[in-house]
C-alpha cells in the first residue's frame, strides 16, 4: 500500500497533501547542502569584503583594488590570459567540434572517446607531464612564461570548450544545411550563415566554462613557473597572510564579472533565439 | 504546513545531524588524547629497512619498526601508566597553521617556526610550561639533553619581557642558505645573496615562494656593502647591530627590496615551495634558496644519482630559524593531565635516540646535544667521521653546539656539504640573525611589497613597448 503512494507522489500527481514524498520534500538535502556550502559561504565572503579589519564597513578594500596599478594590472593580465586561452580553445575545438558532430566515418564514439579522455586524469599530472615535453623542448621554461601558461591552460580547458560545442552541432539539423546549398549558398556563406548562427549557444556556453575559470587557475601559472600573480593567485596570497577583507573584495568583484558575462551571455542567446523564431516563421 | 510533511523535514534533519555526527568516536574514559599538529614529513613514521639502520659506536642500533607517535603512546604507558591517544596532523605553512588556530580548530600541541611561536605568545594563546618542566629529573629529556646554544637563544629572545623558553620547546633549527652546483657556480659566487641577481645564471635560480625567505635575502642584499665594511665587521656590538639592521621594516627598506625583488623576479627560474629539490636533482636550475635542512635532503638526493651539490650559508647574513613545540592554552583548558602528556611528548622525542631517529627521518637538525649521554656526537662521527684510510680530512669544530670542546675528524669536502649544512660552524653562527615576527603595520607593508612584486607591472611593460 505504502509503495503505491510513494511512487504516486513521485511522478508528482498532484495531491500533495498524501502524507509521503513530494517532489518539493525530495530536494531539501541540496536545498541543505546549499545553503552551507554556497549561500552561507557567499554571505561571509560579501561581509569580509565590505568590512575592515575591524568589522566596520568599508568600502576601502574596493578602492584599493581599483587604486592601485599593480592590482588593476594583474586584472588586466589574468584577462589577457583567459582570452588568449579562450580563443586558442575555440580555434580548436570548433573545427573538431564539427568534425566529430558532422563528419561521415567510423568510430565516431573512440574519437569522442579521445577528446573526453584526458578529463579522467587530474589536471596537475597532466601538466606535470606536459612540462617535461616541453622542458625537453624548449631547454628552459623559464624562458617562455606566457607561452606556456597559455599552452597548459588550453590543454587544460580545451574538453571543456569541445563538449558543448559539440553538442551543440549535433543538434543542428542537416537539411537546414542542405536547404543553405540548395538554394546556392557557398561553402562559406553556409558556414557563416547557417552553421555559426545555430552554433551560438554552444560557444557561449564553451566560452563561459573556459574564460572565467582561467582567470582565477592560478595552479598552472604555479606549475609552469610564471612569476606574475593572477586573480586566483592574488586572491590566495591575500588569504594566506590572513588578510580575510582584501582578499574577499577580490573574489566579489570576480563574482560580479561572472554575473555580468552570465547576463550578456543570456541576452545574446535570447536574441538569437528570436532572430531563429523569426526566420523560421 | 501538516504533519506529514514536518515529519519529512525531522526526518531529513535528523539525518543530517547523524551523518554529521558519525565522525565523532567515543572515547575510553581513561584515555588522555593529545591532538599534536606538526609540519608535514617532519616525524619519523618507522618501517626502515635493514640498511637505514644507525649503527652507534656504543653499539646501539637505531633500526624502528614503528612510527614516533606509536612509540610515543607505549613509552607513555609504561612510564606513566596512563592510556595516551594522539592524533597527529599536520600542516603545510606557517599562515596555514596560524589560520586553523584562529578559525577555531583546536590542537594541544603544535609546532610553529620562531616567529610564529612570537605572535602566538603575544596574542596570549599559548600556555607556560609546568614549573618542573625544565627539572633535571628522569625523563625529563629535554631538559637534560637540549643544546646550551640553543637554549640561550630561547633564554634571550623576549616576547613581553618573558624569555621565550617559557612558553616553547625547540624542536629543529637551522639557518637559510643556498644550495648550488659546484660545477657550474663558484663557492665565491654563492657566498653572497646577490648570486640571486646574477646574469650570469639568467633562469637557472630558484628562490623560495614565502615573504620572509625572499624579504631576507632581498635586505641582505640591500645592506650588502654596509654590512661587509671592515668597520661594521669588526665593531663590538656587531651581532646586535647585524640583528637590528636585517630587522629593519621601515618603509624606505621596504620599498628598496622591493625594487629588488622585482629584478629578482625577472630573473630567476622561479619562485618554488617545493619543485627546488628535484629541480636541483634534474639540473634545471644550478643553484636556489633553501633551508639547511632541505638542504641537507637535496644533497643527499642528488648524491644518490651521481651529483655533487654543496651548500652555503652566504657572507652577510643568515637566517637561524627553529621551529618549536607549544602548547595552547585554549585547548589544554586547564587539563593538568592533557598538560602532562603534552610536555611528556616534548620529552619522548628529545630523547637522544629519538632525536636522531627523526635526523636521520628528514634531515634536519634537531636542537639536541644530549647532555650527559654523547649519543648525538657518536650519530655525527657515523654520518660524517673520516674513513680510516681517508687523508683529505679536516677537524670540524661544533663546541658552541655542544657546550664543550668537541671535534669531528671529518673529510674535507664536508665543510661545504651535508655537515656545513646540518651543524654550521661558528663563523656561520657569529652572523647568524633571528627574523622577528612582524606586528600587524609591518606586516601589511611587507605583505603589500610582496604583493606588488608579484602582480604584473603595466607601467614596466608600457617602458618596455
Amino acid at each position: 500500500m505504502i509503495k503505491k503512494e510513494l511512487y504516486k507522489n513521485w511522478y508528482g500527481s498532484g495531491e500533495m497533501n498524501k502524507n509521503l514524498f513530494s517532489r518539493k520534500q525530495l530536494a531539501v538535502p541540496y536545498a541543505i547542502f546549499l545553503l552551507l556550502f554556497v549561500i552561507i559561504p557567499l554571505l561571509v565572503l560579501i561581509y569580509f569584503g565590505f568590512t575592515d579589519e575591524n568589522g566596520n564597513i568599508s568600502f576601502a578594500n574596493f578602492i584599493r583594488f581599483f587604486g592601485s596599478g599593480k592590482t588593476i594590472g594583474t586584472l588586466l593580465y589574468s584577462i589577457v590570459i583567459a582570452l588568449f586561452t579562450t580563443v586558442f580553445c575555440l580555434l580548436l575545438a570548433y573545427p573538431a567540434a564539427f568534425f566529430l558532430a558532422k563528419g561521415n566515418f567510423g568510430k565516431k564514439q573512440a574519437f569522442i572517446m579521445m577528446f573526453v579522455l584526458p578529463m579522467w586524469i587530474n589536471f596537475t599530472l597532466r601538466i606535470t607531464a606536459l612540462k617535461e615535453i616541453l622542458t625537453l623542448l624548449e631547454g628552459n621554461l623559464a624562458y617562455h612564461p606566457f607561452f606556456n601558461t597559455i599552452l597548459c591552460m588550453v590543454y587544460d580547458f580545451l574538453p571543456f570548450m569541445i563538449l558543448p560545442l559539440y553538442q551543440a552541432l549535433c543538434k543542428l539539423d542537416n537539411s537546414l544545411i542542405e536547404a543553405a546549398f540548395d538554394l546556392g549558398a557557398s561553402e562559406f556563406q553556409v558556414f557563416y550563415k547557417v552553421v555559426l548562427p545555430l552554433s551560438v549557444p554552444g560557444i557561449i556556453s564553451g566560452v563561459t566554462m573556459v574564460f572565467l575559470p582561467s582567470m582565477t587557475n592560478y595552479v598552472v601559472l604555479d606549475m609552469v613557473y610564471n612569476s606574475t600573480y593572477i586573480m586566483g593567485s592574488l586572491i590566495g596570497s591575500y588569504f594566506s597572510s590572513y588578510d580575510w577583507n582584501n582578499g574577499s573584495v577580490i573574489s566579489v568583484i570576480l563574482l560580479l564579472m561572472i554575473g555580468a558575462v552570465t547576463l550578456f551571455s543570456g541576452r545574446i542567446t535570447k536574441q538569437e533565439q528570436a532572430k531563429r523564431a523569426r526566420v523560421l516563421k | 504546513m501538516d504533519t506529514g510533511k514536518k515529519r519529512w523535514y525531522a526526518v531529513w534533519i535528523l539525518g543530517i545531524f547523524l551523518v554529521l555526527l558519525g565522525g565523532c568516536g567515543k572515547e575510553e574514559e581513561d584515555t588522555i588524547v593529545l591532538r599534536v599538529n606538526n609540519w608535514e614529513e617532519y616525524i619519523d613514521e618507522g618501517g626502515w629497512e635493514e640498511e637505514d639502520a644507525v649503527v652507534l659506536s656504543d653499539g646501539t642500533v637505531i633500526l624502528p619498526e614503528n612510527g614516533m607517535i606509536e612509540d610515543f603512546q607505549e613509552w607513555f604507558y609504561q612510564v606513566y601508566g596512563k592510556k595516551v591517544k594522539v592524533e597527529y596532523s599536520t600542516f603545510g605553512t606557517n599562515e596555514e597553521l596560524y589560520n586553523q588556530i584562529t578559525l577555531g580548530d583546536a590542537y594541544d600541541l603544535v609546532c610553529p617556526s620562531e616567529y610564529m611561536i612570537m605572535k602566538l605568545i603575544a596574542e596570549d594563546l599559548v600556555l607556560p610550561f609546568s614549573e618542573d618542566f625544565y627539572k633535571n629529573t628522569e625523563h625529563h629529556y629535554y631538559a637534560n639533553g637540549v643544546s646550551p646554544y640553543i637554549k640561550k637563544v630561547y633564554d634571550e629572545l623576549e616576547i613581553n619581557g618573558e624569555p621565550l623558553s617559557k612558553y616553547a620547546a625547540g624542536y629543529m633549527w637551522g639557518t637559510l642558505g643556498i644550495v648550488y652546483n659546484p660545477s657550474e657556480v663558484t663557492q665565491e659566487e654563492a657566498a653572497h645573496w646577490d648570486l640571486l641577481l646574477s646574469d650570469k645564471f639568467y633562469k637557472r635560480i630558484t628562490i623560495k615562494d614565502s615573504v620572509r625567505d625572499a624579504f631576507f635575502a632581498g635586505v641582505s642584499i640591500y645592506q650588502k656593502d654596509w654590512i661587509l665594511d671592515p668597520d661594521f665587521l669588526e665593531q663590538n656590538d656587531y651581532k646586535e647591530k647585524l640583528g637590528e639592521l636585517l630587522n629593519l621594516t621601515d618603509s624606505e627598506t621596504v620599498e628598496a627590496v622591493e625594487e629588488i625583488l622585482s629584478r629578482i623576479k625577472d630573473q630567476v627560474y622561479s619562485f618554488e615551495t617545493d619543485s627546488g629539490k628535484a629541480d636541483m636533482v634534474t639540473g634545471k636550475v644550478v643553484a636556489n634558496q633553501q633551508w639547511s635542512g632541505d638542504a641537507v635532503y637535496t644533497l643527499d638526493q642528488a648524491e644518490e644519482d651521481g651529483i655533487f651539490l654543496c651548500y652555503s650559508a652566504p657572507e652577510e647574513a643568515t637566517n637561524l630559524w627553529f621551529d618549536g613545540w607549544c602548547m595552547l592554552k585554549d585547548a589544554i583548558a586547564g587539563d593538568r593531565e592533557k598538560q602532562m602528556a603534552a610536555e611528556a611528548f616534548i620529552h619522548f622525542v628529545s630523547r637522544p635516540d629519538n632525536a636522531i631517529r627523526n635526523m636521520e627521518y628528514i634531515g634536519y637538525t634537531s636542537v639536541i646535544s644530549g647532555g650527559e649521554s654523547d649519543q648525538i656526537s657518536q650519530y655525527i662521527e657515523w654520518n660524517y667521521g673520516a674513513e680510516e684510510e681517508e687523508t683529505d680530512t679536516i677537524d670540524y669544530e661544533i663546541s658552541y653546539f655542544f657546550g664543550k670542546e668537541y671535534f669531528v675528524t671529518a673529510p674535507q669536502e664536508q665543510t661545504k656539504r651535508q655537515l656545513y649544512a646540518q651543524y654550521p660552524p661558528v663563523s656561520v653562527m657569529d652572523r647568524c640573525v633571528v627574523m622577528e615576527y612582524f606586528d600587524q603595520e609591518e606586516n601589511q607593508r611587507i605583505n603589500r611589497m610582496w604583493t606588488n612584486v608579484r602582480c604584473f607591472d603595466l607601467a614596466e611593460w608600457w617602458q618596455k613597448k
